[in-house]
């Protein structure tokens, strides 16, 4: 099986938009991977016009929210770069256990790679719970260049959504069968570690796991 | 038969693919589904029609399963159009608040801003696939339904007509423009204006052999060239001077100089006025509902919300206002929905209490059928028949309870001119039992602790009777009675406790009128029958032995001729008899008050001229 993989639109945000911006990214990616009986969740970002769905999965919220809390940990310290976050979709596979793998093996057959340019040094701590609103940096002084760059940030990021729907639209051979009972495919997200070094020996890992080269498109 | 199924499968799969998304566009677009949507979706249990596609969507609404129905032949595209209705131009026009909707100051306009097509499109034959093909084909073409499904239902919150739904759901304002849809199997080609500023979308076909799923939208790419705003809406204003009778005609003024079925009409001569605040200010509604209750000027009603009409009769009428009967008369038709609710509101704040004066005493209806016609419409007061002085009706003169008069006798007619003619300020005074001079609470309260009982049988029956019949209305020769009695009210205030206290004479003396004969033996079975009786009679009583008592410093021979009159006429019985020792004795009582009263004057202006010779 291939692995679809997706390298979304790069998105220049400020720090206090991290959080929105993933959180609608994410959770509009999942709800169109979480085949299952799903009670779809309107929700309304606060910085953006934007209104994104969410699974209504408590679970998959609070996992998103956690990850989301280690990624804006990991851009504080590292500030001004370029970062991407990846969701990957993979398979459960059985395999024979041998010296260099474990009995099961995933398969990922869809990897989405979030890019972010988070531009402006984070000056504020970010709270790292679950129900942190966003933190309006009162560094800028300049209302009209704020909302043009808000206005630049939200056309964007619907750019973004757009594109996740055309790439669900266009891919769909690729999606497993549906699985009794299971609300949404086992995934993973992948934020950048402590030192690029470290993200690399990640993706390496991955590859030893999948026994595939991952493909980048 | 193995096809039939596999074909009905995907019949079936089509139909419910085409229902689902017609469920999701209109629970986007339509506002009032969505606000329902909404609030439901949380709450709602999972049903069958929810199952298809993995996408609990809530209840479907009404029309849709007509729609279904009406485009059942799912070869036929079923095309949505989401039209943008946009009122006239005068937003801040007060008619759009009432209806906001209607084109009340303009044309309004219709233009498609989205417009949805499913088709179920086979251009070609295919082979149907049969046993285990067939299942998981059907998989696959339910899976990527699911994936179109879901892709659909995210689109639909990215598109610009989303935020208007939104905006329109939401109750708290009102906007000049409205969404609406049209759902049909064909579709107006656009023009070539509403074209260029258009987009097109189509989502991948999902092949469903022998054809495909093909869903596609054309919508307009931004809706800020449409002018959309909200309508102006005027905060609610306060009406301080409030007057709002759920029963009294909105078209009704109230002058103070009507008389007759007016809440408190009577004549200004003497009568402590009813407060006369309701009466003058203007009725709340004569310009339409509001919303607020404190009471405010009735011409801050143009800036009632707009949820209210304007119509000046909300309440059918139906008896006369509240205030006179001191009950609010609650059955009365409302034609809309405002008004209803405006009713409520009238519930919360009434001008008028269900008891008109504050100590008005409790209502007794008694036994007496005769006054059972008057027990529905006189307003709560308690006669308590003791042989207790009289006392006017002082706040109570406004009461209802003029309508609790006793029935009219016989001798009604005969004593009209009497009744006529009674001297002003000749009144009856009915003394409270142990109410003596010298227990009075002050030495000029002796001046009217005594009053002469005038006691007098027929006449007072025929006055008082005349004063019934005399006036077209209980009420007016009631408010005559009082006119003359209300400054006595403030005297006797200090010294009468209780407004309605009467005698027992009086009562079961006007029971017992119509029977001279019957006077010795008949009056103690009468007293107790008007024991019984309704206290309206006594108060009537009370009024009429009011009326004719002498005033205080009057011609003690005048007073005696009266009584003594009354008294005696028909020859003394037991009736006259009990009044005669009283009579007496109250007179000599009164005599020594003014003996007391003259002697301590006498003193004190000796005591003031041996001052003043002192000084000199």
């Amino acid at each position: 099986m291939n692995c679809e993989v997706c390298q979304l639109k790069e998105l220049e945000v400020e720090h206090f938009e991290i959080r929105e911006v993933l959180l609608c990214i994410l959770h509009t990616i999942v709800f169109h991977r979480a085949l299952g009986l799903v009670r779809p969740k309107d929700v309304d970002l606060e910085l953006f016009e934007i209104t994104y769905v969410q699974c209504g999965d408590v679970e998959l919220e609070e996992k998103i929210d956690e990850k989301i809390d280690h990624f804006i940990s990991w851009v504080e310290k590292h500030p001004n770069k370029k970062s991407q976050i990846c969701l990957s979709f993979y398979e459960v596979k059985s395999k024979q256990p041998s010296w260099f793998t474990n009995k099961t093996e995933r398969l990922y057959w869809e990897q989405w790679y979030v890019n972010l340019n988070v531009t402006q040094h984070p000056k504020h701590h970010s709270s790292k719970s679950h129900h942190t609103k966003v933190i309006v940096d009162p560094g800028e002084s300049a209302t009209e260049e704020r909302s043009s760059r808000r206005a630049m940030v939200e056309a964007s990021l619907r750019e973004v959504l757009f594109q996740i729907i055309k790439f669900v639209n266009e891919k769909k051979d690729h999606v497993p069968p549906i699985s009794e009972g299971v609300i949404y495919f086992p995934y993973e997200i992948t934020i950048p570690s402590s030192s690029d070094s470290a993200f690399g020996m990640d993706m390496i890992k991955r590859m030893l796991h999948n026994g595939h080269p991952t493909m980048l498109s | 038969m193995e096809m039939d199924r596999e074909s009905g499968k995907l019949e079936q799969i089509v139909s419910q693919f085409r229902s689902k998304i017609l469920h999701v566009i209109l629970d986007s677009r339509v506002p009032s589904l969505h606000r329902q949507q909404q609030e439901s979706l949380s709450l709602s249990r999972v049903r069958k029609t929810d199952k298809w596609f993995n996408l609990v969507l809530g209840d479907r609404p009404p029309a849709l399963e007509n729609l279904n129905f009406s485009l059942r032949n799912l070869l036929d595209p079923m095309v949505i159009d989401i039209i943008l209705i946009r009122h006239g131009s005068c937003s801040s026009s007060v008619d759009n608040l009432y209806a906001p909707s209607a084109a009340a100051a303009g044309p309004s306009t219709e233009t498609v801003i989205e417009r949805w097509v499913v088709q179920y499109d086979c251009p070609r034959v295919f082979a149907t696939p049969s046993g285990a093909d067939a299942a998981v084909f059907y998989k696959k073409i339910y899976k990527k339904c699911i994936l179109l499904l879901r892709s659909l239902y995210s689109q639909m919150r990215l598109l610009p007509a989303y935020r208007i739904c939104r905006q329109l759901s939401l109750l708290s304002q009102t906007y000049n423009f409205d969404l609406v849809y049209k759902v049909s199997s064909f579709s107006h080609p656009f023009s070539r204006e509403e074209e260029d500023g258009m987009k097109e979308y189509s989502f991948t076909p999902v092949e469903a052999l022998p054809g495909c799923l093909c869903v596609s939208v054309t919508y307009r790419a931004t809706l800020s060239d449409f002018n959309l705003e909200p309508l102006v809406s005027l905060p609610p204003k306060i009406i301080t001077d409030y007057v709002g009778s759920p029963t009294t005609d909105p078209m009704r003024s109230f002058p103070s100089s009507k008389t007759g079925a007016h809440a408190t009409s009577f004549p200004s001569t003497g009568l402590r006025p009813p407060s006369s605040a309701p009466f003058q200010r203007p009725h709340s509604w004569s310009s339409g509902f509001h919303r607020g209750f404190p009471p405010t000027k009735t011409q801050s009603l143009a800036g009632s919300p707009p949820a209210y009409c304007t119509s000046r009769k909300p309440y059918d009428i139906t008896s006369p206002p509240t205030d006179l009967y001191g009950n609010r008369i609650q059955n009365h038709r409302v034609s809309t929905l405002q008004q209803a609710t405006a009713y409520d509101e009238y519930k919360l704040s009434p001008p008028f209490s269900t008891s008109a004066s504050p100590s008005t005493p409790t209502y007794l209806s008694g036994a007496n059928p005769l006054l059972t016609r008057h027990c529905s419409e006189t307003a709560p007061v308690t006669i308590p028949l003791t042989g207790r002085s009289t006392r006017y009706l002082s706040s109570n003169s406004s009461d209802p309870n003029r309508h609790s008069l006793p029935p009219l006798s016989p001798r009604s007619s005969k004593h009209d001119a009497s009744s006529q003619e009674s001297p002003s300020g000749i009144r009856s005074y009915r003394k409270i039992e142990g109410l003596r001079a010298g227990e009075s609470p002050s030495g000029l309260s002796n001046l009217y602790s005594a009053p002469k009982v005038v006691r007098d049988s027929k006449d007072d029956s025929g006055r008082f009777s005349g004063l019934l019949s005399s006036s077209g209305s209980p009420r007016i020769g009631f408010s005559r009675s009082s006119s003359r009695l209300s400054f006595q009210d403030d005297i006797d205030d200090c010294e009468f406790s209780c407004p309605f206290d009467v005698d027992d004479v009086d009562v079961s003396d006007s029971s017992s009128r119509n029977t001279e004969s019957k006077r010795a033996s008949e009056f103690t079975a009468q007293s107790n029958l008007v024991g019984k009786k309704s206290q309206d009679a006594a108060v009537g009583i009370l009024v009429h032995m009011l009326r004719t008592a002498p005033p205080l410093r009057q011609d003690s021979s005048c007073y005696s001729t009266h009584s003594l009159k009354t008294e005696y006429d028909g020859g003394a019985g037991v009736a006259s008899g009990f009044f005669l020792p009283r009579k007496t004795a109250d007179a000599l009582e009164e005599l020594n008050s003014y003996r007391e009263m003259k002697d301590l004057l006498l003193s004190k202006s000796a005591t003031q001229a041996v001052r003043k010779e002192g000084k000199k």
